[in-house]
């Protein structure tokens, strides 16, 4: 009777532990991302302390440099049969990685927490490039800002930042008569463009359009192409200083910071470097949308996320899970953007509390570009058009920018034509 | 096993261990040559064959014949890369090897303290070529390096502007990679002073000739081959350029005057997602180094035949 | 060398004039050397004073600069709490990686040079002299052509993101220089010797380790400091073939030097790069004579 007893007792514990231990796999992950040092690094950090506590094993490979080091590892991996579990990804690269099958399927996460209802709609294409939730969105960079130093915009003796581009010019033209450097900026591939888009969407959203988001080669020749180039040819001749190449981005700060240059044409992870260089919002730098011909809010939008691959390994699996969840969650939306700079992807989160006013402007101005129809994507930033068309646009605006005796005209063709021949 | 063994060792044949012996050099070459033969060839095929194929972000293997071959050639980045490739070999092979036999020549002047020379010359071949290009991307900036350096002394028009000028920024990048790698060549020139027959020397001196004289006729056809040596392995380092460009200019600024073929390769495969096109320009990469190299392994074969023939 | 002086005893005047010749020659010599030498020596100087001076002071002063005092605050920062690679513990364990990958590396291609050098060099056969040349292409491959066939090599045999899969690509890698190095230096030891051992009736390996090796070390030498330097110096194959913390020291030295959105921290920069350089650097401070010397007795003909 006993021995029954007991031999039941023990069979039965057997049982709910095999039970347990088939349901409970130990979620653990190796996120692959570029965020290797500085400020970006602790951000990252920050999710992988909530992995931790949620009972997740850690493990992260970042890679620094260029974003193609990160993807070479990233092809490596896959040729190799080991793709990571995930991936710091983005804009079309998620469609077309999607595309070769390897991503995992994140839907059922996705309606149990309820996704659809939270992200901000121009993601959700991005996210969900066949219609089913691959991605992650883990914020929402703004790229069209300005930012004015206040010593340098004292020197130049100009009071507010330009909401129009003739406003800029007229306050440039001061700050040149007052010999200070109008526009800070460091020439680099991205740099360039990030300033062509913003001076492109400011003068044209229609253009903006059909030339960045859809790649239209007729738009990219057309007049109003040429006198976007004209307007940064202006900015690059006149308003910027000559030793634009080979400076870099702490360097370009630092004009803010000493008052040597006036403005600055930069996205809103910008927050974190002027905080880093010391200094504060309102007192040392004042911030405000770059400057548009159309008088409303514009949003020219960037946002990071984590592309997942599907795995054999269920603590993988688990972790995948775990992740996306944790990525999405209210809490680490918060924690991520107070640290980068930008604001979450998430538009139920409270911003009044431990973000810079510049980012509580970001959240206003998103949601009144959505509502009045003029929120677009970046392609400078890899949001919009395949990196094929993208990188042959780059080159052509980083080779006008340091080619001065190259016209406006030229640039327009060419750029036309550089994507024209990727298309066949 | 054992019978055979057996019936060996009483046969007039070779016995199993003495074929073991002389099919030992295969046995040891062997697996460096299958694992060279599919690095060097196999990979150079794949690579091939994918720069004829449609592969984008993975390689796929559906054919599409040689239209990358004639697409390439339209873009304005790859003639610049193109170009600079075969710029900055000739100008830095050449200047290597001019720099480092004169400085051979100096320290082979019996001057003093010949090891510290030495160590001063040789050591930048220790760096790589990342730290190289990061520590000169310092000294060539106008805001922090040698222009500043110059005019907080006092000379307040100075300007040493090369990484920041888009028509000058090719030279930064050879000059650097010169002070790299001169002082290899340095070390080879010094070696082949050394061993320079003696006996000749003073047969031609006492024949009367200058030392220019001596120069010309004993000691440069001595050290002829090594500076062949030299410009082999100095053409291997700049058709590998890639980090000192990526250090130096930031991948081929200013715009994209210092972009090179690797760096192109490298982007387009692995940035851009356009592996077929990547893999064109690697095979022609490789293509101007066959050009140069094919001649001369040539003539190695042709030379080596010759000179076993008569050894 | 031509001794001027020698010619100037016969004649007096001439005698003077040559000496000063001879002088004005030397003095040439030394201001020949010591220009280039300025140059040279410039960025070494630079990364050793940045990395004893205080950030404030390098941003302020300029990257050309004497330390005002000397802190070495940079290099404990660097080596144990710096924020980089996704870790805050400084770059001590890519230092560690690195030498993990680099000495078996350099040792096993090493010995496989030798090997592979004494072959092709004392025991010809037919075809060996073009065995010879197409080995050596090997030499030419550059990296971004062979990333993806490695990957994919590395998958099927299980070694991938893994140390040994490092080494296994920088030994097949390396077997081209160092054969091109030893074979050519074999080639210069007497055929006579070899032939005279084998009618004693030595074999292969005989032969190898009683004649070949004994006369090696200059070889060695060149081949040891030329496979180390280059292993550790590698960038594109040891970040894209390592995950995690397994990351070699010049991942993390790129880390630290394309802050791209980040504040330069040119202190701790600098200290980095010369603990990533120490290595290298001392085996060409140490061993550079004998580089020379290997090189002398005809590594490269």
């Amino acid at each position: 009777m006993k021995n029954r007893g007991y031999a039941t007792a023990i069979a039965g514990v057997m049982s709910l532990g095999l039970m347990a231990g088939a349901a409970l796999a130990e979620p653990k992950t190796n996120m692959l991302h570029q965020w290797d040092s500085g400020s970006d690094a602790a951000a990252i950090a920050k999710l992988g302390e909530m992995f931790t506590a949620a009972g997740g094993k850690w493990e992260q490979t970042s890679i620094a440099g260029h974003t193609a080091n990160t993807l070479a590892k990233l092809r490596a991996d896959v040729i190799a049969g080991n793709a990571p579990p995930a991936v710091q990804l983005k804009g079309p690269e998620i469609a077309e990685w999607n595309a070769t099958g390897k991503t995992a399927d994140l839907d059922a996460l996705a309606k149990e927490e309820g996704w659809e209802k939270v992200v901000a709609p121009e993601l959700l294409p991005v996210m969900k490039p066949t219609g089913k939730w691959v991605a992650a969105p883990m914020n929402i960079h703004r790229i069209n800002w300005i930012w004015g130093s206040n010593k340098g915009m004292a020197k130049a003796g100009i009071t507010e930042l330009p909401k129009t581009w003739a406003e800029f010019n007229a306050a440039c033209d001061k700050a040149v008569a007052a010999k200070v450097i109008c526009l800070a900026h460091f020439s680099q591939d991205w740099t360039d463009a990030t300033t062509f888009e913003v001076v492109v969407y400011g003068q044209n959203i229609d253009l903006f359009r059909k030339a960045f988001v859809e790649g239209d080669t007729t738009a990219l020749r057309s007049p109003e192409m040429i006198k976007a180039f004209e307007q940064y040819r202006l900015m690059i001749s006149k308003y910027m200083d000559p030793a634009i190449a080979g400076r870099d981005y702490d360097t370009t700060t630092a004009m803010l910071a000493k008052g040597d240059a006036a403005f600055f044409i930069m996205g809103d992870w910008e927050i974190g470097i002027l905080t880093a260089a010391g200094m504060k919002q309102g007192a040392d730098y004042v911030c405000q949308q770059a400057p548009t011909d159309w008088g409303k809010p514009g949003f020219i939008l960037n946002s990071d996320s984590v592309v997942f691959f599907t795995q054999k390994d269920p603590d993988y699996i688990a972790g995948q899970k775990l992740l996306a969840h944790l990525i999405l969650s209210p809490e680490f939306q918060t924690v991520f953007n107070q640290a980068k700079g930008s604001i979450p992807a998430r538009l139920d989160v409270d911003l009044s509390k431990g973000f810079n006013p510049c980012q509580q402007l970001s959240k206003k101005d998103l949601q009144a570009s959505i509502a009045d129809g003029t929120l677009v994507r970046s392609m400078a930033h890899n949001m919009t058009v395949l990196q094929k068309y993208r990188g042959a646009m780059m080159e052509v605006i980083t080779t006008f920018v340091n080619t001065p005796n190259m016209s406006a005209k030229d640039a327009a063709n060419a750029m036309a034509d550089a994507v024209e021949a990727q298309k066949s | 096993m054992t019978e055979a063994t057996t019936l060996a060792a009483q046969a007039p044949g070779p016995s199993l261990r003495e074929r073991l012996q002389r099919a030992m050099p295969f046995i040891v070459l062997a697996p460096s040559l299958v694992a060279s033969f599919i690095y060097v060839f196999v990979f150079t095929i794949w690579t091939f064959y994918i720069s004829l194929s449609d592969s984008s972000l993975l390689p796929t293997y559906g054919f599409v014949g040689f239209q990358h071959y004639i697409s390439i050639w339209a873009n304005q980045r790859w003639q610049i890369a193109y170009s600079n490739l075969f710029l900055f070999s000739a100008l830095y092979v050449v200047f290597a090897i001019v720099i480092g036999l004169g400085l051979a020549i100096a320290i082979d002047q019996r001057v003093r303290g010949e090891a510290i020379w030495r160590t001063i010359f040789l050591y930048p071949l220790a760096v790589s070529f990342a730290v190289t290009g990061t520590v000169w991307a310092w000294l060539y900036s106008p805001n922090a390096g040698i222009e500043f350096f110059v005019r907080s002394l006092g000379w307040s028009d100075f300007t040493f502007r090369l990484t920041t000028d888009r028509r000058l920024a090719i030279y930064a990048v050879i000059a650097t990679g010169i002070w790299q790698s001169s002082g290899f060549a340095m070390a080879l020139f010094l070696a082949g002073l050394r061993s320079v027959d003696p006996d000749l020397v003073k047969a031609a001196q006492i024949d009367g000739a200058g030392m220019f004289r001596i120069y010309r006729k004993v000691i440069i056809p001595t050290i002829a081959p090594i500076a062949i040596a030299v410009t082999v392995v100095l053409l291997q380092f700049a058709i590998k350029t890639f980090d000192l460009v990526a250090a130096l200019t930031n991948n081929g600024g200013p715009g994209v005057s210092t972009t090179f073929p690797a760096t192109y390769v490298y982007d387009l495969m692995f940035q851009r997602g356009q592996i077929a096109e990547g893999a064109t320009a690697a095979i022609l990469m490789l293509a101007a180094l066959a050009v140069v190299l094919v001649p001369y392994a040539l003539w190695l074969v042709w030379r080596r035949r010759a000179e076993s023939g008569h050894g | 060398m031509v001794d001027a002086a020698v010619r100037a005893s016969i004649d007096d005047a001439a005698a003077s004039l040559a000496a000063r010749r001879h002088f004005a020659g030397r003095v040439g010599v030394y201001a020949f050397l010591t220009f280039f030498a300025f140059i040279y020596v410039l960025p070494l100087f630079v990364i050793v004073a940045n990395s004893f001076r205080e950030l404030p002071e390098i941003i302020q002063n300029g990257l050309i600069g004497f330390p005002h005092s000397i802190s070495f605050k940079a290099w404990g920062t660097v080596w144990s709490s710096y924020c980089v690679g996704g870790t805050c513990a400084g770059i001590q364990h890519n230092f560690f990686n690195s030498l993990e990958m680099t000495i078996p590396a350099t040792i096993i291609s090493t010995m496989l040079g030798l090997l592979n050098g004494y072959i092709l060099s004392k025991w010809r056969f037919y075809g060996s002299e073009v065995i010879f040349t197409c080995m050596i292409f090997g030499v030419f491959m550059p990296g971004q052509v062979s990333l993806m066939p490695w990957a994919f090599i590395l998958g099927q045999v299980g070694l991938a993101n893994s140390i040994a899969g490092l080494i296994l690509i920088h030994c097949v890698q390396g077997v081209s220089f160092t054969t091109l190095f030893c074979r050519n230096y074999y080639v210069n030891i007497p055929d006579d010797l070899i032939k005279a051992a084998r009618i004693d009736g030595a074999g292969f390996w005989r032969i190898f380790f009683k004649i070949i090796l004994p006369l090696s070390p200059p070889i060695l030498i060149v081949t040891v400091i030329w496979q180390f330097t280059g292993i550790w110096n590698e960038y594109l194959f040891g970040v894209v073939f390592t995950a995690g913390r397994a990351q070699p020291i010049t991942a993390s030295l790129v880390g630290m030097a394309t802050g791209g959105t980040n504040v330069r921290v040119y202190d701790v920069m600098s200290a980095g790069v010369l603990i990533g350089a120490i290595p290298p650097l001392l085996i060409y401070f140490f061993g550079g004579k004998y580089f020379v010397r290997g090189l002398t007795q005809g590594a490269i003909k």
